[in-house]
């Protein structure tokens, strides 16, 4: 176990180096410096700007100081935002994108398996046709064109609910933006639960259990989940990544001070430091998630040896 | 045309099955796939049950047990002790299956839950159909595997299927089958998947328990060669319908029924059956 | 009796046999309601983004002071409404349904291009060559690619031709696995064999034999594609980083509209069931040639 998780995370240092490099390299041979708006200053400020952010040094240099900075958890300092270091930022809109991200995921995948799994269960009764639809409708309706028509809908139609603001992380505030977030996801997982569930019970092992005589609710505990759950699990990951995504547009309308916009407003601006650091936390994140599936997949299905 | 096993003492008698037809909503229409089956099986007796594929053998029995894929449902009755399994409904059935009737399936690789221990997969069935504690049932378990022949039972007990091979995890089904004492066993093409010097084995198995243990055993095949050494009496099936009947000694040395002479015909002479 | 039922089965079975692959699909693929209802949804919403601008009296960046934020009327001509520059939107979204279904279109040939190219060389040849390539897919596949089409978009400008390689680029790795895993099943099939055995060079087998089979998955697979690419497109433009103005496309009109929805939600809600009605339309076609390729219960 510790050596298969050693040797992952072995595995995942190129990967790192090459979206490290990636970055590096695309934000600075881009043309448009992060100064460039600024000319009008005198030479010798704009060196000393370039100094202190090492900008004269040769590339090569450049990367060298930045992956040795990196590797003491150190993102270095914000080109835009010139009081705070990256660190500094990713802090202060990690809480926000953590509650969003983390009650969403967790929201999805309960949700999602559960609805599936009933539908699979109930196949081609009302019920299920009816979470199919409305995971049709979660589908086709993406997260940019959800999240406005909530907040339009129960913030302004009916006034229920906040349109915007994180407000201390308040549940009313967090309402729409976690729904808007995790709409997709539940759909998505919904119906890979849905047929990875029915192809599990028309297997010949559920047969056999169907000839026990067991009861259906303890064969679907017992024999079906485990089985039907292992889709969902290797899912785990590109959820993961589509709501990293989505949450960049649903901080964006709801307002919320959260890393996705700060990556918004760094590629925007250039900010080379801002949006390195951020792709190369979810890339990290996205990394233990993918271990943790595959932990997760040894422990449900004893033919995987890790 | 039935008539031959009608005659026998009515208080031995085990399952009968009257006028059974059982039919699947396919996208080319209703398809029938058992015609009007009537048979009849005894206490410790063993009916063989002889077709080529899609000859509706597998379905009927499975149509008894309620089995069925979703887009399939039968007509007839099945009358197992008294009791009739077709019009019964799902929970009064359920106490049944399990319980008194013992299903083996053709394919012993893909028939055991893969993240189930062995030993969950058996006690399973008692702790809910007999109401044992986890403790006695894995004693019965233990039992069982002895009957079935499984040598160090106690490592069976916290392996997995895939760490079985598959004469063992065809075993191991029969052992399942056993753990309530059923009075009835139906196998559904037990050794197809199996090597011959297993099939052999297996079959041993079959001739044990019904000699030994005096359970019916109603023993599905395409094999004729499978099904006359341990049956008393054989039904061929083709198309659906049964198209001979009788017991095993007669239907082999006179065979009414040109099916019947084709395939028996399939079996080499060397072999004497 | 038994004898003539034994004719019948060999007529069915003749008559199976005249039906091809395709045929059969075909046929489950027309049966499928949904599937042939937005089949014409799609059509039409195609025909009158193309043709439709032609017949309306507004052109799609011709402002109109005097006539801001009109909502949807039969009367002076703007059925959908106009947005704060006067602009006709029905007309607008013509032209975006335009430019968003062909970045659909394109980017996903693109990224089937490259995914089948890719695919059917790692599944056909194996060996090291096969966990090299895949090794790239795997680490390919842990970067949070919508981010790093964000920054290509950046880096390279918010150039329209640009968006649809960028698009294509990261959209393919799905590809390639599905089409490596049929390939690596394709290639132990006798048929396969038998080619190698005529000595047919592996170029040939891979052009005439693998590719040929890959047809169904591809095909199911492009109809699922095109509306994620869509999304995709959509997803840039409202952060600004994809079409700009004056050109548009659904997604800058959702974003448009998102920001003004609280004084005219026309802007909002007309462009996003336009999209809406496309994307659940792809979906159902997707479902149905799914279902109709490949028919399992369901």
């Amino acid at each position: 176990m510790i050596k298969f998780i050693t040797k992952r995370l072995l595995i995942a240092i190129p990967t790192l180096l090459i979206i490290i490099a990636f970055g590096f390299i695309m934000m600075r041979v881009a043309p448009g410096g992060p100064f460039t708006n600024e000319r009008a200053l005198p030479p010798e400020i704009e060196r000393n700007i370039q100094e202190a952010y090492n900008l004269n040094k040769p590339l090569y240099e450049q990367f060298f100081i930045y992956i040795k900075n990196l590797s003491v958890g150190d993102f270095g300092p914000s080109f835009k935002y010139k009081d705070f270091t990256v660190n500094e930022l990713i802090i202060s809109g990690l809480p926000v994108s953590a509650t969003l991200g983390l009650s969403s995921i967790i929201i999805s995948l309960f949700l999602g398996s559960f609805l599936g799994i009933i539908a699979a269960v109930k196949r081609n009764t009302y019920f299920d046709y009816s979470v199919m639809s409305v995971s049709l409708v979660g589908i086709c309706v993406p997260s940019f064109v959800m999240a406005p028509i909530l907040s339009l809908f129960f913030g302004l139609y009916l006034g229920i609910l906040p349109t915007s603001g994180w407000n201390g992380g308040s549940i009313l505030n967090l309402i729409l933006p976690i729904t808007a977030l995790s709409l997709p996801q539940i759909a998505v997982i919904s119906r890979m639960m849905r047929a990875s569930t029915i192809e599990v019970l028309n297997s010949n092992f559920i047969r056999t259990a169907r000839s026990k005589g067991l009861k259906s609710s303890y064969i679907i505990r017992k024999h079906v989940i485990r089985a039907s759950i292992l889709p969902i699990i290797e899912y785990l990951a590109p959820a993961s990544a589509g709501l990293m995504t989505g949450s960049i547009i649903v901080e964006q309308i709801f307002g919320l001070p959260g890393i996705g916009r700060y990556f918004v407003v760094g590629a925007l601006q250039r900010d080379y430091t801002l949006v390195s650091g951020v792709m190369i936390l979810y890339a990290s994140l996205l990394i233990i998630l993918i271990l943790i599936t595959d932990i997760l997949r040894a422990y449900l299905d004893p033919r995987v040896k890790i | 045309m039935q008539s031959t096993q009608k005659n026998i003492k009515n208080n031995d008698l085990l399952l009968e099955v009257n006028n059974l037809n059982v039919f699947f909503n396919t996208t080319d229409g209703l398809i029938k796939a058992v015609n009007n089956i009537n048979l009849s099986i005894n206490k410790g007796e063993c009916l063989g049950v002889v077709g080529e594929s899609g000859s509706g053998k597998t379905q009927t029995f499975f149509s008894i047990t309620g089995l069925l894929s979703n887009n399939g449902y039968c007509k007839g009755s099945a009358i197992f002790k008294g009791f009739d399994l077709i019009s019964s409904s799902k929970k009064e059935r359920m106490k049944y299956l399990g319980k008194s009737i013992g299903f083996i399936f053709q394919d012993p690789m893909t028939s055991l839950t893969p993240h189930m221990k062995i030993g969950d997969q058996l006690s399973e069935i008692s702790i809910f159909h007999d109401n044992l504690t986890k403790k006695e049932s894995l004693k019965r378990a233990l039992e069982v595997l002895d009957i079935v022949k499984l040598p160090k039972s106690r490592n069976l007990i916290t392996s997995y299927p895939h760490e079985l091979s598959g004469g063992m995890k065809q075993r191991i089904m029969i052992a399942i089958s056993l753990m309530c004492s059923p009075e009835l066993i139906i196998a559904d093409e037990p050794t197809t998947a199996l090597d011959v010097t297993t099939q052999s084995e297996i079959l041993n198995i079959f001739n044990d328990l019904k000699n030994q243990l005096g359970i019916s055993i109603i023993l599905i095949s395409h094999n004729i060669g499978v099904i006359a050494e341990t049956s008393d009496n054989i039904i061929v099936m083709k198309d659906g319908s049964i198209v001979e009947n009788g017991s095993t000694y007669n239907v082999l040395t006179n065979p009414q029924d040109k099916y019947t002479k084709l395939l028996l015909s399939c079996i080499p002479p060397w072999l004497d059956v | 009796m038994r004898l003539l039922k034994k004719t019948d089965n060999l007529e069915m079975s003749y008559s199976l046999k005249g039906r091809s692959l395709w045929v059969d699909a075909r046929r489950r693929l027309f049966q499928n309601k949904a599937a042939v209802i937005s089949l014409f949804i799609l059509i039409f919403i195609s025909i009158i983004s193309v043709f439709g601008p032609f017949f309306i009296q507004y052109g799609f960046s011709d402002t109109d002071w005097s006539s801001i934020y009109q909502p949807p009327s039969l009367e002076n001509g703007h059925y959908l409404g106009t947005d704060g520059n006067g602009r006709d939107l029905l007309v607008r979204i013509l032209h975006g349904g335009r430019l968003s279904l062909s970045i659909g279109v394109i980017a996903t040939f693109v990224s089937v291009f490259i995914g089948v190219i890719y695919g059917t060389i790692a599944g056909f040849f194996g060996g090291k060559l096969d966990t090299f390539m895949m090794r790239v897919v795997e680490i390919l596949y842990a970067m949070p690619y919508l981010i790093f089409v964000i920054i290509l978009m950046v880096v390279f400008g918010r150039n329209i031709y640009f968006l649809f390689i960028a698009i294509g680029a990261v959209e393919w790795l799905t590809m390639a696995r599905i089409v490596r895993g049929q390939t690596i099943s394709l290639k132990e099939k006798e048929f396969i064999e038998t080619s190698r055995a005529l000595g047919q060079s592996n170029t040939l087998i891979i052009i005439k034999h693998i590719i040929p089979n890959l047809a169904g998955p591809i095909i199911v697979y492009i109809t699922l594609m095109v509306p994620s690419v869509i999304i995709l497109e959509s997803f840039l433009s409202f952060l600004g980083l994809g079409v700009q103005e004056p050109l548009t496309s659904w997604g800058v009109l959702i974003s448009e509209g998102s920001r003004e929805m609280e004084t005219a939600w026309w802007l909002l809600i007309f462009p996003g069931s336009f999209m809406v009605i496309t994307l659940a339309s792809l979906n159902f076609i997707g479902d149905g040639l799914r279902d109709a390729i490949d028919p399992k219960e369901y």
